[in-house]
């Protein structure tokens, strides 16, 4: 008895687990110099991952696969594709990272960063709540260990940090798991949608569980008040984990959050869309009031990042096609943004995670124009200011927050943006407007230089032609269930 | 529905009464007259032994402990497959012979690196770092809270 197995919606994450397991093999066999061969195959494993992904563009089968494990839909293709590229500069500034720092470096970095991205390609497309579960696990545990790769004191610190917290909000999410099972008898998230829809009387044990996934993905995003781990993590972690991690985790776990509530939990949703507005209205306003206060560039951007898991929360209180796409577009833009500028705070100085304070952007621009243009142009968009990506995406979700009527919502977002523009306006002070105190050189290394390259082209093309990926977006906005 | 737990609801309102009222009422009741014997920890009679002994245990028996689950968790995947071997046929031999080779790389990888030597292997950073200050003081960790 051989059961129908389609495979092909699983290709992208056979692949990159077998370049991982290539990876682990070769790591543990191979002796002398061998990040080259390292990169190699971790590239080869994204590049036939990314290939067999938009293969997936034009996928005519079933909606869900595998047993209903995996979704076959645009929104997992989007979704993967960004978390590939993601893992593409990733790789690049991780093997700058070991280059620079021999002593530190450790060539699991390779094989991890590929199963991190593995789960987070599978909880793009994860269709049952065990598979989200199994890929949230996936990508958690090997993000905590690439967080303390280093082996150094502040390291360590922070993937500890990172593993209790993310272990806690895992309960989270698994005790919404089983709360959904009571309440519907599957945890299929199509058959959950059909169980709820028509329901009426008793909702008591489905809100609970709605409100405990929201728990367990609302850590993942670093949405406030589910914050806590992010700045120590982000300042702890190394840069070109921190740079993978930032973008990566929070565009996987926004596609399950996006899957989770609008498709299976989408006949409750008047009643968790005044939850994910409070979620966004508190983690906009922390965010950018709390990144005022900070004096360490690394923490400074992830109290960003905190706002901007707000942003894109408040484009998911629209639970429609508007809000999925405008939310996609952000997640894709702030993507580049953040992975660019975690990319130039890499290089700033040839010290690398040693200088991340403030003091080290002073006259940047009377050192390396290049650098202090494209951290700009990374700043600029993160403030929301045309004509970057930034700009567009911030538009695409407060439109879609007052469509569904959180006109309050968008209007806050508004103001913390303004508030938070200082934070950014004042780093471009520094790098233009100041002489530089004392000689540092920045890293010349150049591959860093092509992942901020490619960071700064998106938001830059995103920002002048959005049009380009509207239609995209667009599409994959569209769930198929 | 909610309301079937309703029994269990009230056995815990309950027990929790009971043992916070016997606390209370014990302390309200009794007279209080401490001496150095009546405070010691009770420990069947014996004198209190603090444990572990001063000596700490090796971060070693972690790395033991997460083999024993790996093999134990293939153990226990090899079981069902084994009920069900001759219905699933060649497609069942297949998955679980993948399953084996991943769970073998897992295995070879622990090898090399000296996850089986007990005394032997080379220091990771964290613990190099560790021995090398050792006896200077520690240095400040440079994570700020909050």
């Amino acid at each position: 008895m051989t059961p129908d197995l389609d495979l092909v919606p699983f290709v992208p994450e056979l692949v990159l687990v077998a370049a991982a397991i290539v990876g682990l093999l070769y790591e543990a066999l191979a002796r002398g110099p061998r990040y080259p061969v390292h990169l190699a195959v971790a590239l080869a494993g994204i590049v036939v991952a990314s290939g067999a992904t938009l293969a997936l563009w034009r996928y005519g089968g079933d909606p869900t696969v595998l047993a209903g494990a995996i979704a076959t839909d645009r929104l997992a293709v989007l979704a993967r594709l960004t978390v590939l590229g993601a893992a593409f500069c990733g790789l690049l500034l991780g093997t700058h990272a070991i280059e620079r720092d021999p002593a530190a470096a450790r060539g699991e970095f390779f094989p991890l960063l590929l199963f991190a991205t593995t789960g987070m390609t599978l909880i793009v497309a994860a269709a049952d709540l065990i598979v989200v579960f199994l890929a949230l696990e996936v990508l958690s545990l090997s993000l905590y260990v690439l967080t303390g790769l280093p082996g150094r004191r502040a390291a360590s610190e922070a993937s500890l940090k990172y593993f209790l917290l993310g272990a806690f909000s895992s309960a989270f999410f698994l005790y919404g798991v089983a709360m959904v099972y009571g309440a519907t008898g599957t945890t299929r998230i199509p058959e959950i949608a059909n169980a709820l829809v028509g329901r009426t009387g008793e909702q008591g044990l489905a809100l609970l569980a709605a409100a405990l996934l929201l728990i367990g993905l609302g850590f993942k995003v670093s949405a406030a008040p589910f914050h806590m781990w992010t700045p120590d993590v982000y300042q702890g972690a190394p840069t070109s984990v921190t740079a993978f991690m930032s973008a990566a985790t929070k565009v996987a776990a926004f596609a399950a959050l996006i899957r989770v509530f609008d498709v299976g939990l989408q006949a409750l949703r008047w009643d968790w869309t005044p939850l994910v507005a409070a979620l966004a209205a508190v983690s906009v306003v922390l965010g950018s009031v709390l990144a005022i206060a900070q004096a360490d560039v690394k923490r400074m951007l992830a109290y960003s990042s905190v706002a901007h898991a707000g942003f894109i929360l408040t484009g998911l209180t629209a639970s429609n096609a508007d809000g999925i796409g405008a939310s996609l577009f952000y997640l894709i833009a702030y993507s580049a943004m953040t992975i660019g500028s975690f990319a130039v705070v890499g290089v700033t100085t040839t010290r690398g995670e040693d200088r991340t304070d403030l003091d080290a952007y002073r006259g940047l621009y009377r050192r390396d124009p290049h650098l202090a243009a494209a951290m700009a142009l990374f700043l600029v968009s993160l403030a929301g200011v045309p004509p970057t990506a930034g700009f567009i995406a911030k538009v695409g979700v407060f439109g879609a927050a007052i469509g569904a009527g959180y006109v309050w919502l968008a209007l806050l977002g508004v103001l913390a943006s303004v508030a938070a523009a200082y934070v950014y306006l004042r780093v471009i002070v520094l790098m233009f407007m100041v002489e530089p105190e004392e000689a540092l050189v920045s890293d010349p290394a150049p591959l860093p230089r092509i992942a901020i390259a490619i960071g700064a082209a998106i938001v830059l093309v995103l920002g002048l032609f959005p049009g380009l990926v509207t239609d995209l977006v667009r599409s994959a906005a569209v769930l198929r269930w | 529905m909610l309301s079937e737990y309703l029994p269990i609801a009230i056995l815990a309102a309950l027990a929790l009464l009971f043992a916070v009222g016997s606390l209370v009422a014990s302390g309200l009741l009794r007279p209080h007259r401490p001496t150095p014997v009546k405070l010691s920890a009770y420990e069947c009679g014996n004198d209190p032994v603090r444990l572990p002994r001063g000596e700490r245990f090796s971060i070693r028996f972690y790395v033991v402990a997460m083999l024993f689950i790996i093999f134990d968790i293939e153990t226990i995947f090899l079981f069902p497959w084994a009920v069900a071997a001759r219905e699933l046929a060649l497609f069942g031999l297949i998955e679980i012979a993948v399953f084996i080779a991943l769970v073998f790389v897992a295995y070879v990888y622990v090898w090399k690196k000296g996850g089986l030597d007990w005394a032997g292997g080379s220091l990771t950073p964290i613990e190099a770092e560790a021995a090398s200050e050792a006896p200077g003081p520690r240095e400040e960790v440079g994570i700020r809270a909050g």
